[in-house]
């Protein structure tokens, strides 16, 4: 019985940071329809920035967040308005192309300036746990799990209680509607693509805890926050916390019961399982083809 | 119109043209190609993606090879040049890559890329356009299985026989100190899964009981569902086929569990030096056993005038494994072409078969597929070095922590 909880507990904490990790991408989606390849890209910018800041400073990497969050945030906002507003009539392959192009830019300035080794941000607290009689919940995806569940509820609340959350979610369900009642369209989708990237800025800072990282390791962080948003429904912010429970669930218990090499298989298994019932995935909303172009 | 061939004057012109400059090109090409003066030696290496890290170890390995035996008169009075291209962590671009470097390039000689996976496919185009292929990594016991006879593997032993060493030491323990039970994982990789595999049933043979096994994808970041596994059944050894990353998340999930087992054994991840110690925190290292193929104290020909080479041209850094391995691949090249006297690649190949060369790793010498006959070290980290402690003739340290103490 120990050994299942123990399984949940460590299932839940990876799954409310890989929730982090996707929320971004999720929405930069719902407003903008655009897969941003390069998000994460961008996490591993972010966490770069917090091994650099870390090691000169000695600040706590998770708390850096309120660093790199601004710093991404403006980041996102003078990249969007330099380079990804220009593809807001061009078709999604190019948008794609563009984002991996972008992707690869990163990883080679990295490369380059920070050199192809593996980092690590390692505080006090890195490799200790918190033990709950006869549970160890380990104390940086804790946090990491708590970082997750303030950002998604920031989030939550811009999108629901801000005239500006409104105004993005209008725009994301109906731009020509959005339009005829004032939301214009540039700077709400520079906003959207601002907050999305901002949020790598938390999810970088807690990467650089939790994993040894190098440029190259935005390839794996990619394919699995783009299974989760699928799973959860593209544009859905509780789907992507959902989804990402249930990955962080699945892989923990196959891991536990059956066995590590089966977790990820689970995974895509629970996607294609859901996807073959609810198309638009558990919580996206279908489409409207009439007023989406 | 023109000529009696119907070609205009202009068209006629613009051939001829053309067919000097390619006459120009070819003669350019030899210049550094295989009939010029220097000697033009091709590699591609995984520069960019996965396999990075030790891609562009490699590299500074073989540059710095190339810096060491120019200075000495390069081979066979010819100076060397090194063509290297990226391929970037992908079999096909690896195979487009030799081929080109074979067939438009025309190098003289070839040196094999990293990783397994990237080897195998590499290794197949140089044996079908009969070139000498002599590789610093890619120990899969399958990639020796083809009947190749100009291939050679530059390190001390195929992988899965890696873990031989360590099993020796167990061995070498009386029997009440050995453990009595062992947990095994690994990555699912060509490279690690063997030697975990057989490890398993050497150390079962010694009567070790095995109490968890287990197989992870490469994908895989999260360990910690797999140190809860292992913590759950208390084994006394731990053995992981790690690559790096897996290897510093496994100690660290280790630790977040409160287990430490009395010895624990890991694969490539320890021998990333610094890159492990501040990954697990340095205290956290004391006592972990890994298997090498080189070590920077090793009292072997040139290895310390390749250690200084080393540290002066990166920022006083220790060469890692992946740089000293690829250093040895063409210290294996060049012996094969000095003792062939000539760049005939079936007459170095035949050389390579017959004879042992000196490398900064040891002696090596290869068995007809191109394996070689030897054995690695085992390195234990020991008050934040590596030492080796085991076989007693290149042993740096008096003995090995045992128990492992119990993390910091």
């Amino acid at each position: 019985m120990a050994e299942f909880v123990q399984t949940l507990a460590l299932g839940l904490l990876i799954g409310g940071v890989y929730a982090l990790m996707a929320s971004g991408l999720t929405l930069v989606f719902g407003v903008m329809r655009v897969i941003n390849v390069a998000q994460g890209a961008f996490l591993v910018l972010s966490a770069f920035v917090t091994w650099w800041v870390w090691r000169a400073t000695g600040i706590d990497p998770i708390a850096l967040a309120v660093l790199t969050t601004p710093l991404m945030f403006g980041f996102g906002w003078v990249f969007y308005r330099l380079v990804g507003a220009r593809l807001r009539s061009a078709p999604p392959s190019m948008s794609v192309l563009l984002m991996f192009g972008v992707a690869l830019l990163i990883e080679g300035l990295l490369n380059v300036t920070a050199g192809n080794r593996y980092r690590s941000a390692t505080p006090g607290y890195f490799d200790e746990s918190y033990t709950l009689g006869p549970i160890s919940l380990p104390k940086a995806p804790l946090y990491g799990f708590l970082a997750a569940l303030a950002v998604l509820a920031a989030f939550y609340a811009v999108l629901n209680r801000t005239w500006t959350g409104r105004a993005i979610r209008a725009w994301a369900q109906n731009p020509s509607g959005a339009a005829l009642v004032g939301v214009s369209a540039v700077p709400t989708a520079t906003l959207a693509f601002a907050l999305g990237t901002a949020s790598t800025g938390m999810g970088g800072s807690v990467l650089s805890v939790l994993v040894p990282f190098f440029p190259a390791s935005h390839y794996e962080w990619i394919a699995r926050i783009l299974g989760i948003i699928v799973l959860g429904g593209l544009g859905s912010l509780p789907g992507a916390l959902t989804g990402a429970l249930i990955l962080g669930l699945a892989e923990a218990l196959t891991s536990v019961y059956v066995s590590p090499q089966w977790s990820i298989l689970v995974f895509y298994g629970v996607i294609m399982a859901v996807l073959i019932v609810r198309p638009q995935g558990l919580f996206g909303a279908r489409v409207r083809e009439d007023v989406a172009a | 119109m023109g000529g009696t061939n119907g070609l205009s004057r202009r068209e006629f012109t613009t051939i001829g043209l053309g067919l000097g400059l390619v006459l120009v090109g070819c003669s350019g090409e030899g210049s550094t190609g295989g009939s010029g003066k220097e000697l033009v030696i091709g590699a591609s290496l995984p520069l960019t993606g996965q396999f990075s890290q030790p891609g562009q170890e490699a590299e500074r390995g073989y540059r710095i090879w190339r810096e060491m035996v120019n200075a000495d008169g390069g081979i066979l009075g010819r100076q060397v040049q090194l063509k290297i291209t990226d391929d970037a962590s992908s079999q096909d671009t690896v195979v487009a890559d030799y081929t080109r470097l074979i067939t438009q390039d025309r190098v003289d000689f070839l040196l094999g890329t990293f990783s397994s996976l990237l080897n195998y496919p590499a290794s197949a185009v140089a044996e079908r356009q009969g070139m000498v292929f002599v590789e610093p990594a890619g120990g899969a016991e399958n990639i020796f299985t083809r009947g190749f006879d100009r291939l050679f593997f530059a390190q001390p032993a195929l992988s899965a026989d890696q873990a031989n060493t360590f099993v020796d030491w167990v061995k070498s323990l009386p029997e009440a100190e050995r453990p009595a039970s062992a947990a095994y994982t690994t990555q699912d990789d060509p490279f690690t899964r063997p030697v975990i595999e057989r490890l398993q049933d050497l150390l079962e043979d010694l009567g070790i009981k095995t109490v968890y096994t287990s197989v992870y994808p490469a994908e895989t970041t999260n360990m910690q569902p797999i140190a809860a596994a292992i913590a759950g059944r208390k084994p006394e050894l731990l053995a992981h086929g790690a690559v790096f990353q897996d290897g510093v998340g496994l100690v660290r999930a280790l630790k977040q569990q409160n287990f430490s087992p009395k010895a624990l054994f890991q694969m490539s991840a320890p021998s990333n030096a610094g890159q492990y110690s501040k990954g697990v925190g340095e205290a956290n290292t004391e006592g972990v056993f890994y298997s090498v193929s080189w070590h920077e104290s090793a009292p072997t020909p040139l290895n310390k005038e390749f250690v200084a080479a080393y540290a002066k041209e990166y920022d006083n850094a220790v060469p890692a494994e992946d740089a000293a391995d690829a250093f040895a691949a063409a210290q294996v090249l060049r012996a094969g072409i000095e003792g062939a006297d000539g760049t005939d690649q079936d007459k170095v190949a035949q050389w390579l078969h017959g004879n042992e060369v000196e490398t900064i790793l040891g002696p090596l010498k290869w068995d007809k597929r191109g394996a070689p006959l030897g054995s690695f070290l085992l390195a234990q980290w020991q008050s934040g070095k590596v030492q080796i402690v085991s076989p007693e003739e290149a042993a740096t340290a008096e003995k090995a922590i045992y128990p492992k103490p119990g993390w910091s």
